[in-house]
């Protein structure tokens, strides 16, 4: 099993009864709600008036509520930082958790959204005196959903294309191991024809490669400086066209040996490899005893 | 009068919880979000670095190009740095110093090759931006912290 990465990351609330009866009971004082609440009361039975207009999510404001951090240090100054009884708390709440009534419809949830648009709600029935409750009040019963990441199982193909790739390179290694052993094996793959031509083809496109580049630059200094500027004489001519592909040749033998000195580690690796692992184990037999 | 001062007491306590509901809210989204990204920018260095690896062939990285124990001290270019911002939340920042070999100040990025491949390049960026976004993630639990610390009390102040 894979951890994926997380899809959505919106809070979402499982709104309890609480929260919807509350919503229908007030349902007069509010002209407007938003599409997923008037959904989620739909949903659990509830109707909304018709004169009620639905909202969509950009027409609601989200904005993070300013803390008046000041207020909040005076209100809070006599209650002391006590760990000891948030313990207690958090039973008495498991308990509450367990006498909940049944939850509404799965799969409906309040998002960030709603919810700021129930806040501003509250606080204009609490402005007209229509109610006392606090939105902290009502959420209290319902349960947080936080953003999780899903497992997803590694998917089938990739296993079987890295099974097979494994298994590949697990016979490629006991052909190596076993080749001093089978005759049939002995020149396999080097001295394979199609092998060599293959290696040869490289080497000689890189060098071609290099000859063209060198030829074109001579030509370039050749005629091509000569047209641009204007009648030269014959051998500044020459001298500027062994200067430009000198110049050519440099910066290519650079790239060309880079180039040559990969295909030879490329043909080297597995040798080389089984060298440094016959160093590895010879120093493992030097801690054993001599048997002489 | 003691009444009425202890039922506006009440309000405003009501309305500061919803207020650090809501911010609750606001903070865990954007923590999560921040965290979302910091996992797709590593994600995305760690496959340019990969491309960088296949690119240059196996063998080109030596360990010889990596400093040792005994090679030549430098300084750190890139620092966390503590910050306490008016309104008492302590924040951390990355602070950065720019390329200076005289002082110390040497580019890893030159310990590879003298003119680094793009996709290497782009890597760089790429975790460079990730830990800023570390710090900036850090913050937001900070914050986070701090609203649930004032949940908390005042939840209980309220109980009292």
């Amino acid at each position: 099993m894979l951890k994926s990465t997380i899809v959505d990351t919106r809070v979402r609330l499982r709104p309890s009864k609480k929260v919807l009866e509350f919503l229908a009971k007030h349902k007069e004082h509010f002209d407007d709600a938003p599409a997923n609440l008037a959904q989620i009361l739909k949903k659990n039975g509830y109707k909304l008036l018709e004169k009620t207009t639905i909202l969509k999510d950009s027409e609601i404001s989200t904005k993070r509520p300013a803390i008046d951090t000041k207020l909040l240090a005076k209100l809070t100054s006599n209650v002391s930082d006590l760990t000891a009884t948030e313990e207690s708390e958090q039973e008495e709440e498991q308990e509450e958790l367990e006498d909940e009534k049944p939850q509404p419809v799965d799969g409906s949830y309040l998002y960030l959204t709603d919810l700021h648009w129930l806040h501003d709600v509250m606080i204009k029935l609490r402005a007209k005196d229509i109610t006392n409750v606090f939105l902290h009040e009502l959420i209290e019963s319902c349960e947080l959903i936080l953003p999780e990441n899903e497992f997803k199982p590694r998917n089938p193909e990739l296993e079987a294309r890295c099974q097979r790739l494994r298994e590949q390179q697990q016979n490629r290694e006991y052909q190596k191991m076993t080749k001093n052993v089978d005759a049939t094996l002995q020149h396999y793959p080097e001295d394979t024809i199609a092998y060599q031509l293959k290696s040869i083809n490289k080497q000689i496109i890189a060098v071609a490669q290099f000859i063209f580049s060198v030829a074109a630059g001579f030509t370039f200094g050749f005629f091509g400086v000569n047209l641009m500027v204007g009648p030269l004489p014959f051998g500044f001519r020459i001298l500027l066209g062994v200067i430009v592909a000198l110049v050519i040749a440099l910066a290519e033998m650079y790239f060309l040996a880079k180039k040559l000195h990969e295909y030879d580690e490329v043909f080297d690796a597995p040798k080389r490899k089984q060298a440094e692992e016959s160093v590895k184990s010879s120093g493992v037999q030097k801690v054993k005893p001599h048997i002489e | 009068m003691t009444a009425d001062n202890c039922k506006s007491d009440k309000n405003a306590t009501g309305q500061l919880l919803d207020s650090l509901y809501l911010d609750m809210f606001h903070l865990i989204e954007e923590h999560t979000q921040c965290r979302l990204d910091i996992e797709r920018t590593n994600a995305s260095g760690a496959i340019l670095l990969a491309r960088t690896k296949f690119q240059q062939g196996g063998q080109s990285l030596s360990s010889a190009q990596i400093p040792t124990e005994n090679s030549a001290e430098f300084n750190a270019l890139c620092r966390v740095v503590d910050k306490t911002d008016d309104d008492k939340t302590d924040k951390v920042s990355i602070e950065r110093h720019s390329v200076d070999k005289e002082n110390g100040y040497v580019e890893p990025l030159h310990w590879f090759s003298v003119l680094p491949p793009m996709s290497l390049r782009t890597a760089v960026e790429r975790f460079k931006k990730s830990i800023e976004l570390v710090a900036e993630s850090t913050n937001l639990q900070r914050e986070l912290a701090k609203v649930l610390n004032g949940i908390d009390r005042l939840r209980r102040s309220l109980a009292l």
